[in-house]
């Protein structure tokens, strides 16, 4: 048989066909470098999971012009709905715009079926002239002298040598790790999505979430959802389906010992949610690991010959105001794309030089948006924030709509008495909302 | 000895969406893969090939049926050639097996051409068939294993209930495979990658030297359709030298005789010579001699 050899040399070598993966080699290769694409499913998309609500219509916009008129996308979103929860009820901050920033071109984000939605835009990386392999998994990067010269995939001389790189390998990446550029990451770091498909007649969608023609929705629950476990739920529209899942960190779940599918059939049946599912019918079924803390939990993004980008470099904001993961991997992956056209130009992949890559992830409003969330994430997983105060506010909204032929009592007191009532401390409520306002205000 | 591999593209089962509402599949996500069958018939071929041998691989279809021909160079087929008919958006068995052997006869005759036995797609094992007609070779079908022993194939077929049958044939033959547990290897990367940037020669139907009155057949009419007859049940008929009662009795019983037992007493010896005399009576036992 012929001797293990370097089979081929390539200016880039891409792992990941996600968004990450496929935005970084369409840049790369548009620039004439001689980029492979690595995916490990059958095709790209194949192994995802995700929502998904992509925000980046825009910002994809500059990259492919028009892209939403070829890609499969599935409604527009124009809704947008916030929503507290305790068992019984639901306060709902609801938010709907038919203003051309939302409901023409360029949109303003849209949902997507991910499995159909990185089969195409992978497809845009190889028309780009990238080359992607399917079904070949990467176990690891090939190290020399310190420096990262390829990667080794799970194929008989799966040697390959490359000048650059460049990780897209989802959350908890191994090759961050195996390059020593992330450390092995604490359950709090990570959240656990489980994910439903649910087919849904278009009729009976757009009655349902109030919609017309190609709009959609997104709604976002906070607060009893996941019981005891901190996290969060979200129900997308599609086209005819639904997807909806729930999202709890990895170690409130090992505490509370709750099982993710138990979460996802208490959210389901919740009375605010229930109606909205009914008569759909189960399509599909999905885990995953998402990053969620941010500017906390981010590695090094740069070593000699590798640079990590997407979800791998954890670039998934997840604030509660905003769960957004898909345009700040496209976002970075354009970077490392642009990053790996520079150090190709002067030839030298050596750490100092593909530190621009670092520099352009603040004019692409990566670190920018991050940066200020950073206190986001803890606050939004803080015990009261999760649990208390969605209760709070449900029992006083509750008591301030019931009549019940007792003289009726002005607001304050009101709350003040439930927040009394469900224990909440006023140096908590204090502490939380100047928390609340440095992660969110200035 | 030169070996061909006849490839065919195939929805994948596992990727088949239906839509539990509409019941329409949704096509954006089936994805086409080596019909299992000819992948088994291209390993076989793979592994029979010695020094000096040759296995080509081709397949009938557009240019989006490349990645089949792709697959087996990257498994190790020597080489690989489509056939296609740009008029054409399909091709029936007829066709697709004319166009394959004329192109096996224009690029030199192989010894032995394998073939999937009955494809995921159309399952209905016509190709191998018409293709013997065309070449005018032997065909086999259904056969599980195979050796070559001097130019002569010795194959096992699979028959129904589990039985075997085996057989020899001398070359030249067509095979048609259907060995459920053989799987295709798994290519190196070299190999791999390769496959994927090599370009697939094509013919179409001028190389071939056919013209489209050569393709066009008679369309196939489905005049009536008789599903085998179900066997005749037996009827048990009760003993008619018996009483009223007793034949009643029997149909009831729809003709099994009720379970008699035998409770045997006396000293172990007798009891054991008396069960030993019952197994021998039986034919559990033999006579002693």
């Amino acid at each position: 048989m012929r001797a293990p050899k370097p089979t081929d040399h390539f200016d880039v070598v891409v792992v990941g066909a996600g968004p990450a993966g496929s935005a970084a080699a369409i840049v790369a290769a548009r620039a004439g470098l001689n980029v492979l694409l690595i995916e490990r499913g059958e095709y790209p998309g194949a192994k995802n999971v995700s929502g998904a609500a992509f925000y980046g219509s825009a910002m994809l916009n500059k990259l492919i012009p028009g892209w939403w008129e070829q890609a499969p996308v599935e409604r527009y979103i124009c809704r947008r709905d916030v929503i507290l929860i305790s068992p019984t009820t639901a306060v709902s901050l609801d938010f709907r715009s038919a203003s051309p920033d939302y409901a023409a071109p360029p949109y303003n984000a849209f949902t997507i079926l991910r499995p159909k939605f990185d089969r195409w835009f992978a497809a845009q990386a190889e028309a780009a002239g990238a080359f992607l392999l399917t079904s070949t998994v990467v176990d690891g990067v090939i190290k020399e002298r310190g420096k990262v010269v390829g990667v080794k995939v799970r194929r008989d001389d799966g040697e390959i040598r490359a000048d650059l790189v460049i990780a897209c390998d989802g959350a908890n990446s191994f090759l961050a790790q195996q390059a020593g550029l992330q450390r092995r990451l604490e359950t709090h770091e990570l959240s656990l999505g489980v994910k439903e498909v649910l087919g849904l007649e278009e009729a009976a969608i757009r009655e349902r979430f109030n919609l017309s023609g190609n709009e959609g929705m997104v709604l976002e629950y906070v607060g009893a959802i996941t019981d005891k476990a901190r996290g969060g739920a979200f129900l997308y529209t599609n086209r005819n389906s639904l997807s909806l899942g729930v999202i709890a960190q990895v170690s409130s779940l090992v505490e509370t010992g709750k099982r993710p599918y138990e979460l996802l059939e208490l959210f389901k049946a919740h009375p605010a949610v229930a109606p909205l599912l009914r008569g759909a019918k189960l399509r599909e079924y999905s885990a995953h690991l998402i990053p969620e803390s941010g500017w906390e939990m981010m590695p090094k993004l740069v070593a000699s010959g590798m640079l990590v980008a997407g979800d791998a470099a954890g670039f998934c904001l997840a604030t509660g105001l905003y769960i957004e993961g898909i345009n700040y991997a496209m976002q970075s992956g354009m970077a490392a794309g642009e990053a790996a056209i520079e150090a190709h130009r002067v030839r030298d992949f050596t750490r100092h030089t593909l530190e621009r890559y670092t520099e352009l992830l603040w004019p692409y409003n990566v670190f920018t948006d991050f940066r200020a969330y950073r206190h986001a994430p803890h606050f939004v997983n803080g015990e009261r924030l999760q649990n208390l105060y969605p209760e709070m506010a449900a029992a006083s909204f509750e008591r301030l709509f019931r009549v019940d032929g007792n003289a009726k009592q002005k607001i304050l007191p009101l709350y003040l008495k439930a927040m009394r009532q469900s224990g909440a401390k006023p140096r908590h409520l204090i502490a939380d909302l100047l928390q609340a306002a440095r992660s969110y205000l200035w | 000895m030169r070996l061909a591999v006849c490839l065919s593209l195939v929805p994948d089962p596992a990727t088949i969406d239906v839509d539990p509402l509409t019941g329409e599949i949704d096509a954006d996500r089936t994805l086409y893969i080596m019909d299992p069958a000819d992948a088994a018939a291209l390993e076989l071929a793979l592994r029979l090939r010695g020094e000096g041998d040759t296995v080509i691989a081709l397949t009938v279809g557009p240019a989006a049926a490349e990645p089949v021909l792709r697959e087996a160079l990257a498994a190790g087929a020597d080489g690989a050639l489509r056939l296609w008919d740009e008029s054409r958006s399909a091709t029936k068995p007829a066709v697709t097996s004319l166009l394959l052997a004329t192109a096996l006869r224009n690029e030199g005759l192989p010894d032995l051409v394998f073939c999937g036995w009955r494809s995921l797609a159309r399952g209905s094992g016509k190709i191998p068939a018409l293709l013997g007609e065309y070449l005018d070779w032997p065909v086999v079908t259904d056969i599980a294993r195979l050796e070559i022993q001097a130019a002569r194939v010795h194959f096992h077929r699979r028959l129904a209930r589990g039985d075997r049958s085996e057989g020899e044939v001398t070359m030249p033959a067509v095979l048609a495979i259907a060995a459920d547990g053989v799987r295709l290897r798994y290519a190196s990367l070299p190999q791999l990658m390769q496959a994927c940037r090599t370009a697939i020669p094509m013919r179409d139907l001028p190389d071939l030297g056919l013209s489209p009155l050569d393709l066009s057949f008679p369309a196939s009419t489905v005049h009536a359709v008789t599903p085998p007859r179900p066997r005749p049940r037996t009827i048990f008929i009760p003993d008619s030298s018996l009483s009223p009662h007793e034949r009643i009795g029997q149909i009831l019983s729809a003709g099994a005789a009720p379970k008699s037992n035998t409770v045997l007493e006396g000293s172990p010896d007798e009891v054991a010579d008396a069960i030993i005399a019952f197994l021998q009576a039986r034919g559990f036992l033999e006579q002693p001699a």
